[in-house]
């Protein structure tokens, strides 16, 4: 840990200044920024020291960190872990156990309101928070610390950013996102199950090399990535204009790429990068590969309804809904019958009434 | 849960069981009143006029120029009623997210139309209401004939099948999960106001087509 800028350590590294440029230029290009803030990006990697940055897991699965140890971005992934580099990592690291979490603890006392702060998986908070706990404290407990300290906090994942799979009904953790404990920090959010590795990596440079949080949506996510839907990009969707949808995953209209809307394609509500970046050293996303789209970067996802259910069918148990439906029904006949009844006893009494005047007046 | 969970999911239920109770027993109601009997001796048969009633009035009538009585006097009403009827029963049974929804509610589904085509079927539907509209407005009897519910019918019919058209196509540049949204609770809305409005008549049509034709069958009258 020192305080050299990022040029310097890459200076001290052996390369060149013509490499920090081309790097440079790479980076300006994969943030999503203009070619005109080419030299705002130089600027910043000569003269700001870089960021720290610690990289906390809680409830999770750890396939985000999975996904970003297959980033196809070399400069990026290069740069994130030699010069920027990750100072603390609970699944990365070789280092664990006491010492690991002593240099942690250094790093967030050295640098305090300086160091990005990265969380992957949902925070549990029923029961007092037992559900995770690491070296004997709870997740909500090193959050606070670690966030408390944080420059800014950067979500990574759909667990972390709105709590995720654990957070699926029922919820028996109580899981709940970094920014639902978290309300006084910058935070950024990266969903996605896991997000795209590029994504990942793009968004901590920006703000480990810029220094600067970019610009989001309502959701709290990089607009760079997050600003069109999955549908807005996809291949398919000249199909899907036309009409021509998939009935099967086998059938000859799915080989003929055309559109996943009706085998419950989230496609249209979902905001990724998915149709553009793709995985996989840009080989395929999903979509493209004959599956829908599940909607993983959308808040709740777990909980839409159904991953092959039509984004046009109505979300809920349909057993329940039929039953619903039966007794409304049966409530409608009820008051029906009641209703009829009393309106022919009227009309009965009206009848008899009028025979008795005509009587009386005869 | 945000406003299109809330607007596809507890809010569409709650929607749906208003419509299912309330047509539940404006059907029932209407059939357990009854009718007076009819003691003269039958002059013809009661289930030929109905069959004939049928005929005419959903596969005959609809499709002539209009030439009849009734038609020929008020012929803008007739075709744009016409318009509007046909083209919104193929956007509801025939659109591909209809459908699915559909499936969804009843278990099956059935094949659906190409999207141009029900395209052209929800701009005519559109078309003809807002005919529909207009002569209501420049007409004095019709505005006088037209109390509030009958604005209000317009509206909450009209609104669901602009929402549904302008979600499909993505168009004036908003998210779509808003403008989904906005027809769902259009679509609600709807629903719910069914059974206290005329628009029940998609419903008590058949009623009183099948009880007249029943009538003037056993009567020997062309119905
Ligand atoms: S496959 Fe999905 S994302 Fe692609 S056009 Fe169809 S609905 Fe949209
Ligand atoms: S296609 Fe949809 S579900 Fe799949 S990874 Fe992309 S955003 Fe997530």
């Amino acid at each position: 840990m020192t305080e050299k800028t990022i040029y310097e350590s890459m200076v001290e590294r052996g390369l060149s200044r013509r490499d920090f440029l081309k790097l440079a230029t790479l980076m300006t290009a994969a943030l999503g920024l203009e070619y005109s803030q080419l030299p705002k990006v130089v600027h910043a990697m000569e003269s700001k020291p870089r960021l720290p940055v610690i990289w906390l897991e809680f409830q999770d699965c750890a396939g985000c960190s999975e996904a970003l140890t297959r980033s196809h971005d070399p400069y990026l992934t290069k740069l994130l872990f030699n010069d920027i580099s990750v100072d603390y990592h609970e699944t990365l690291f070789a280092a664990a156990g006491k010492q690991a979490e002593e240099n942690k603890e250094k790093i967030m006392d050295e640098y305090e309101g300086q160091f990005v702060l990265v969380v992957e998986g949902s925070i549990p908070t029923k029961d007092n928070g037992v559900y995770c706990t690491i070296g004997g404290r709870s997740a909500i407990d090193l959050l606070e610390e670690a966030a408390s300290k944080a420059m800014a906090i950067i979500s990574v994942g759909t667990c972390a950013s709105y709590g995720g799979l654990p957070h699926a009904n029922p919820n028996p953790t109580g899981a709940v996102g970094v920014h639902d404990l978290v309300k006084d920090k910058p935070i950024i959010h990266v969903p996605g199950c896991p997000p795209i590795p590029e994504v990942i990596t793009n968004t901590i440079a920006h703000v480990v090399l810029l220094g600067e949080i970019p610009e989001l949506d309502s959701l709290g996510r990089p607009k760079a990535f997050y600003g069109q839907t999955v549908h807005d990009r996809c291949p398919r969707r000249p199909f899907y204009e036309r009409g021509q949808f998939a009935e099967s995953y086998d059938d000859a209209g799915a080989k003929a790429g055309w559109c996943l809307y009706k085998l419950g394609c989230k496609g249209p509500t979902t905001y990724s990068a998915c149709a553009t970046i793709k995985w996989n050293e840009g080989v395929s996303f999903p979509v493209q590969s004959n599956h829908p789209c599940l909607g993983c970067t959308e808040p709740d996802f777990w909980d839409g309804g159904g991953f092959y259910k039509s984004l046009a069918a109505p979300p809920g148990a349909e057993a329940a809904r039929g039953a619903q439906a039966g007794f409304a029904s049966l409530g409608g006949a009820a008051l029906a019958v009641g209703s009829a009844l009393y309106a022919k006893k009227v009309k009965q009494k009206a009848a008899e009434e009028f025979k008795a005047q005509k009587k009386k007046e005869a | 849960m945000d406003w299109l969970e809330f607007s596809r999911g507890p809010m569409f239920q709650v929607a749906l069981l208003v419509f299912i109770l309330g047509m539940v027993y404006r059907f029932l109601r209407v059939i357990l009143m009854g009718w007076k009997k009819d003691y003269a001796p039958p002059r013809g048969s009661a289930a030929a006029g109905v069959v004939k009633t049928y005929v005419k009035g959903l596969g005959f009538l609809p499709f002539l120029p209009p030439k009849f009585p009734g038609t020929r006097h008020r012929p803008l009403t007739y075709i744009a009623g016409g318009m509007f009827h046909l083209g919104l029963f193929v956007v509801i049974f025939l659109s591909t997210p209809h459908v699915e929804a559909w499936r969804s509610v009843l278990g099956f589904g059935w094949p659906t139309a190409p999207t141009p085509l029900v395209d052209g079927f929800a701009a005519m539907a559109m078309i003809g209401m807002i005919i529909l509209l207009s002569n209501r407005i420049v007409s004095p009897v019709g505005r006088m004939l037209t109390g509030l519910g009958e604005w209000l019918n317009w509206i909450v019919v009209f609104l669901p099948l602009l929402t549904g058209w302008v979600t499909y196509h993505h168009l004036f540049g908003m998210p779509y999960e808003t403008l989904f949204t906005i027809h769902m609770l259009t679509v609600d809305w709807l629903l719910i106001w069914i059974p206290f409005s005329r628009i029940s008549h998609f419903m008590t049509y058949f009623i009183t087509r099948t009880v007249h034709g029943a009538r003037f069958g056993r009567l020997g009258v062309e119905p």
